[in-house]
């Protein structure tokens, strides 16, 4: 579905914030897209959609390169940026003007979306809350059934209920022909929800790999002395929350902040267990 | 699907971008309204009140009204139409609607050249028609002169209380002032893209040095050219082997092609324009 090859991308010549980035995204997946501030997760988003330009290397999107920006590719895409304009109309008005350009928008599924979120239909976008306008634009997104959906930082400003709505409907927009990409500083916000990681670090990726495939290589779990072994530990009340080679098979949950973490600070002990 | 230009798809698109043109348009054409009803209100007060206090130097202010207020109006219109894309919010917006870049440029001709033109011509217009047909109802406008003939018409009459558009119809025109507005809208539209905040001041201060240097230029090769120098040929001092019809088909084809030149550097900078 995406192929990046070689991808080259600075905002300036002389800076580049990626050097020879290559993956492969495929249908089917909803991939947390992970890194610290200024890693370029929002600038590889951009670059998917075709909002910037790269210096060099290719890119393919649906077999369209996103650069050209073609209704084609466009009316597949969904993108939810972080910030974000609305106009001054309702709900309906809104639809009806921008709808059409999306020939699977789906009406009924829209309006169901918009009741799970409690979004008053009357009302003018303008005058909703910050969390409402982006619960409206992340339905209208889901609605008009996309095949690429781009999302950076789609629970700020949700309060706590909304987060597992959004959780919960993200999990149900998952087809088998869609591939879903979320970008996030609120790693827990994506637990559950994600099934491989990709994380950026220093111009590249530092890791991409499925969530059984990290848990079959990796266990992420509470000891109280820290051995050889540990990759790497945080300190916890009861000892310490670490992230080791998984020698035994054993069964346990991925701590996405302590991967997080552990990437960034263990690179090199982790990865040679990925490649 | 036609990924350069759809007619449906530019329609729709129209549709989508008077939504969120329009008010503001509309609030526009209100403001020139009553700009053009207040200047012809207060230039005929006079002549409404009084009895025989009319003159026909009252309706000389209309010449000048159109002709600033015109300018200020069409480019104020153009200078805004893409100004939004310097703003990263709405611009992800905009740019991912799918449509073509071609037709969002189509989009952006449509509003600043021609609704934009004939709008303006038709509140000034409505507003001549109704203050000079109360005047005509007032006064009498026809004065009977001795007949002469003009442009091998004979002239039996002056009409002093004519309407702005008919005292020029009949008169010989001076063709590149009907293309002039196209031009005007045309810098300014680059303006709205090309700068991405000060739009207007901006361009009109380029448009200021631009218009320098040339007038410099022309000034000084002139200067270069004939100082110190007579003509010779007195027969034809008033160039008149190049007839007044081919200068001023000379002046359109200028006009024009630099229009075209503005244009094609408009959509050009629409497509690479980034977020």
């Amino acid at each position: 579905m995406i192929k990046i090859n070689n991808l080259n991308f600075g905002y300036s010549k002389h800076q580049l914030l990626f050097k020879n980035l290559s993956m492969q995204l495929s249908n089917g997946h909803i991939y947390g897209l992970l890194g610290k501030n200024g890693a370029g997760k929002s600038t590889l988003l951009k670059n998917l959609a075709g909002l910037v330009y790269a210096e060099s290397g290719s890119m393919d999107v649906l077999g369209y390169n996103p650069a050209k920006r073609q209704p084609a590719l466009l009316e597949q895409i969904c993108f939810i940026p972080e910030e974000f304009y609305l106009p001054s109309v309702k709900i309906d008005a809104y639809v009806k003007a921008n709808a059409v350009f999306y020939p699977n928008f789906d009406h009924p599924y829209f309006t169901s979306l918009l009741a799970e979120f409690d979004i008053p239909v009357g009302q003018k976008l303008i005058n909703m809350s910050y969390g409402q306008k982006k619960k409206v634009i992340i339905a209208f997104g889901l609605a008009t059934n996309a095949k690429l959906i781009i999302m950076d930082e789609p629970t700020n400003g949700l309060d706590i209920p909304s987060k597992a709505q959004f959780r919960k409907i993200m999990a149900s927009a998952l087809t088998e022909d869609r591939c879903i990409i979320i970008s996030t500083h609120q790693v827990r916000d994506l637990d559950n929800l994600i099934d491989t990681v990709i994380m950026l670090d220093e111009n590249s990726v530092a890791l991409k790999a499925s969530v059984e495939e990290i848990t079959d290589k990796l266990v992420f779990k509470r000891v109280k002395e820290i051995d050889e072994t540990v990759i790497y530990s945080e300190p916890s009340l009861a000892g310490f929350n670490a992230v080791m080679p998984n020698f035994h098979k054993e069964d346990s949950k991925l701590d996405l902040e302590l991967l997080f973490n552990a990437v960034l600070a263990e690179k090199n002990k982790l990865k040679p267990i990925f490649n | 699907m036609n990924n350069t230009f759809n007619i449906q798809r530019f329609g729709l698109l129209l549709k989508r971008q008077w939504l969120e043109f329009g008010k503001i348009y509309l609030i526009s054409l209100l403001v020139a309204l009553g700009v053009i009803v207040a200047f012809y209100g207060f230039a005929l007060w006079k002549a409404f009140t009084y009895a025989d206090s009319f003159s026909p130097r009252d309706l000389n202010f209309r010449e000048p009204l159109f002709l600033i207020f015109g300018f200020i109006f069409i480019s104020i219109i153009a200078s805004s139409y893409f100004a939004h894309l310097g703003q990263k919010p709405k611009a992800i917006i905009d740019l991912l609607i799918p449509a073509s870049t071609f037709e969002k440029f189509l989009t952006g001709v449509f509003f600043t050249s021609i609704l934009s033109i004939v709008s303006f011509l038709f509140l000034f217009y409505i507003t001549d028609l109704a203050f000079v047909s109360k005047l005509r109802g007032m006064y009498t406008s026809v004065e009977q002169i001795t007949p002469y003939v003009h442009n091998g018409k004979e002239i039996t009459s002056i009409d002093h209380i004519a309407y702005f558009f008919s005292k020029y119809s009949g008169r010989d025109k001076f063709l590149p002032l009907y293309f002039f507005p196209f031009f005007v809208t045309s810098v300014f539209l680059l303006g709205s893209i090309f700068f991405n905040k000060f739009h207007y001041i901006k361009t009109a201060i380029c448009v200021m040095i631009f218009s320098g240097i040339w007038t410099a230029i022309v000034v000084k090769s002139g200067e270069w050219l004939f100082e110190g120098k007579i003509m010779i040929d007195q027969e034809n001092r008033n160039m008149n082997h190049m007839s007044q019809n081919t200068g001023e088909w000379l002046g359109v084809l200028l006009i024009v092609t630099l229009t075209a030149i503005f244009w094609s550097i408009t959509y050009v900078r629409l497509k690479e324009k980034e977020v």
